[in-house]
């Protein structure tokens, strides 16, 4: 067993640099001295320019690409023992399901491969995609399918979630609404998650902290603390303290623009 | 067309205007319409798009048989589309057995190349190395004229049917190899994220993944190699001269017998018609899913 107190994700001037397949172009350097802790529990929003290497970052982490350089630790272990564990639940930019699969089969996908089980309808339920079940990706719209992916990445009860942009497709309605169940099953859980998005105020509604990240390459220019109570509720919005932590992401974004 | 299909297009394209119009045929959700009313509406579909071929090769045979008959044009260079007929009825069990032995060879070459190609892309797919030490060897096969060997084939395995199916066999075992190797290769790299991030094994990804990804090429690679296996066998055939429609052929333009020579064109169009109807009716089945079943 983890000690307490260990952090989830535990990243240590980490940098990466993708190798230039072509002769005439230098390698790419995405993500330069990184510090990143993510505490048990704790819900953390990511937020940067595009290309700033977020992917990047989140892939490092699920041991989905081995960093250049740096340490990175995930539950105290490599990322990619830590995966054994199936601790992880992966949201990707892209929804990546399986399209020959039903929506419920898509979820069972998960159960499948870690061979734990749970109640799909409730999962498919708590978010909100239960009448479709037996749709197929395609018969989906964009918002529906990022639903399916993140009722895919809890199915086996992962105790870190990895969200990259997950609500990207989603309309500002719908968006509102799943950042509501995003805090409600964070809530239930109390799972760790390390969450990318581009929206200020998703970011800081959502989060315990906010890292902010440079453009490339990606570096991290703050990490603010949001000052807001739990359970948070879309109330906070008006509160001073809201706008307060919203301007000061907002700077350190300016102030790390390329 | 059907009046709730018709709303549906309507309404996507004011909502989205960026987005195509929904195409007639394209897939509706399963609760949109009935069971029954959609397989009314594909039977009515398949009667409207066979109807059309169906008037025109009529048109067609009645022409030739009157053309023939007014001419009076000699047996020997074109019969009559009765001629024809009544050669395949006199003797339909002449161009069953040879049908029938054509047949067996092409559709077994097929199966052992198809299966040896897919295994050898699956060892390919999962590695470059192997890749390029397989690909020339793969390749000679295809360049090579299978015509200019199988003399060889018949001094090594006799006249029977196994020279005949390796013949199908080697002109349909390249298209398998390079589309399934493409397949394999073709897969969401999302959804491997996310299975790599479960911890999926290669076994796991194999099947769950990549199996399913490669057989939209698959189909098109069976699309090809399915007539091009049906002509390896009768052009073997026709080189050996020992059985099957190549023999009859052969035999049928030896006796200036020209009604079997186009009762066996007709019997050999029937089975590439009907062994490609076959393949495109799985494909649809098996790939519901692709976008290639959308419009076609
Ligand atoms: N496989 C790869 N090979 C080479 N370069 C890559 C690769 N993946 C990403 N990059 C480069 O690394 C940089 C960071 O990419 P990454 O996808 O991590 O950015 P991001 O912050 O997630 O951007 P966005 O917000 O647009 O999703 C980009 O400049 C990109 O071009
Ligand atoms: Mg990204």
């Amino acid at each position: 067993m983890t000690a307490v107190g260990t952090p989830a994700v535990d990243v240590r001037g980490l940098s990466h640099r993708y190798a230039s397949t072509r002769a005439d172009e230098g390698d790419l350097l995405a993500l330069a001295d990184v510090d990143l802790t993510l505490g048990e529990g704790e819900f953390v929003s990511l937020v940067g320019p595009s290309g700033c290497g977020k992917t990047t970052l989140l892939r490092i982490v699920a041991g989905l690409l081995a960093a250049s350089d740096g340490a990175v630790l995930v539950h105290g272990r490599a990322p990619a023992e830590a995966r054994s564990d199936h601790a992880l639940g992966l949201v990707t930019q892209d929804p990546g399901l399986l399209p020959w699969r039903s929506v419920a089969a898509n979820v069972r996908l998960a159960l499948d491969v870690t061979g734990r089980d749970t109640d799909i309808d409730a999962l498919l339920a708590l978010v909100g995609i239960e009448r479709f079940a037996r749709y197929h990706p395609r018969q989906l719209s964009g918002g529906m399918r990022q639903r399916v992916a993140l009722a895919r990445a809890l199915a086996h009860e992962p105790r870190l979630l990895l969200l990259d942009e997950p609500f990207g497709a989603l309309d500002e309605l719908a968006r509102e609404q799943m950042r509501l169940e995003l805090l409600r099953i964070w809530e239930q859980r109390r799972i760790s998650v390390l969450f990318v998005t581009h929206s200020i105020r998703e970011a800081v509604l959502l989060s315990d902290r906010v890292v902010v990240m440079s453009g490339r390459p990606g570096r991290v220019v703050d990490d603010v603390r949001v000052p807001l109570p739990r359970p948070r509720v879309p109330a906070h919005e008006e509160a001073p303290e809201f706008s307060a932590t919203a301007a000061r992401v907002r700077a350190a974004l300016a102030a790390g623009a390329p | 067309m059907n009046d709730s299909r018709g709303a549906l297009s309507a309404r996507d394209a004011v909502d989205l205007p960026g987005r195509p119009l929904r195409t007639e045929r394209g897939a509706p959700p399963p609760h949109v319409r009935s069971r029954a009313a959609r397989a009314r509406a594909v039977l009515a579909h398949t009667l409207g798009l066979g109807l059309a071929p169906a008037l025109l090769a009529l048109g067609l045979i009645g022409g030739w048989e009157a053309w023939v008959r007014l001419r009076d044009v000699q047996s020997y260079l074109l019969p009559p589309p009765s001629a024809v007929a009544r050669a395949l009825a006199d003797d339909p069990m002449r161009f069953i057995d040879a049908a029938r032995l054509s047949l067996t060879a092409a559709l077994g070459g097929l199966l052992v190349a198809s299966a040896i190609a897919f295994a050898l892309a699956v060892v390919m797919a999962h590695s470059r190395q192997l890749e390029r030490a397989l690909y020339p060897p793969a390749l000679m096969i295809k360049v090579t004229p299978i015509v200019a060997v199988y003399p060889l084939f018949t001094i090594w395995f006799g006249f029977g049917i196994w020279p005949k199916m390796l013949i199908a066999a080697l002109i349909t075992f390249f298209p398998m190899l390079v589309n399934a190797v493409v397949g394999l290769r073709s897969v969401d790299p999302s959804a491997l994220d996310f299975m790599r991030a479960l911890d999926a094994s290669r076994w796991q990804i194999f099947w769950r993944l990549r199996l399913p990804s490669s057989l939209p090429f698959v189909f098109a690679a069976l699309r090809i190699s399915v007539p091009l296996s049906l002509i390896g066998a009768v052009v073997a055939e026709f080189l050996s001269g020992s059985s099957g429609m190549g023999q009859l052929i052969l035999i049928a333009n030896g006796d200036f017998d020209t009604p079997a020579l186009f009762g066996a064109i007709v019997v050999l169009a029937v089975l590439g018609v009907s062994l490609t109807a076959l393949v495109s009716y799985v494909e649809r089945r098996v790939l519901f899913w692709h976008e290639s079943s959308v419009g076609t």
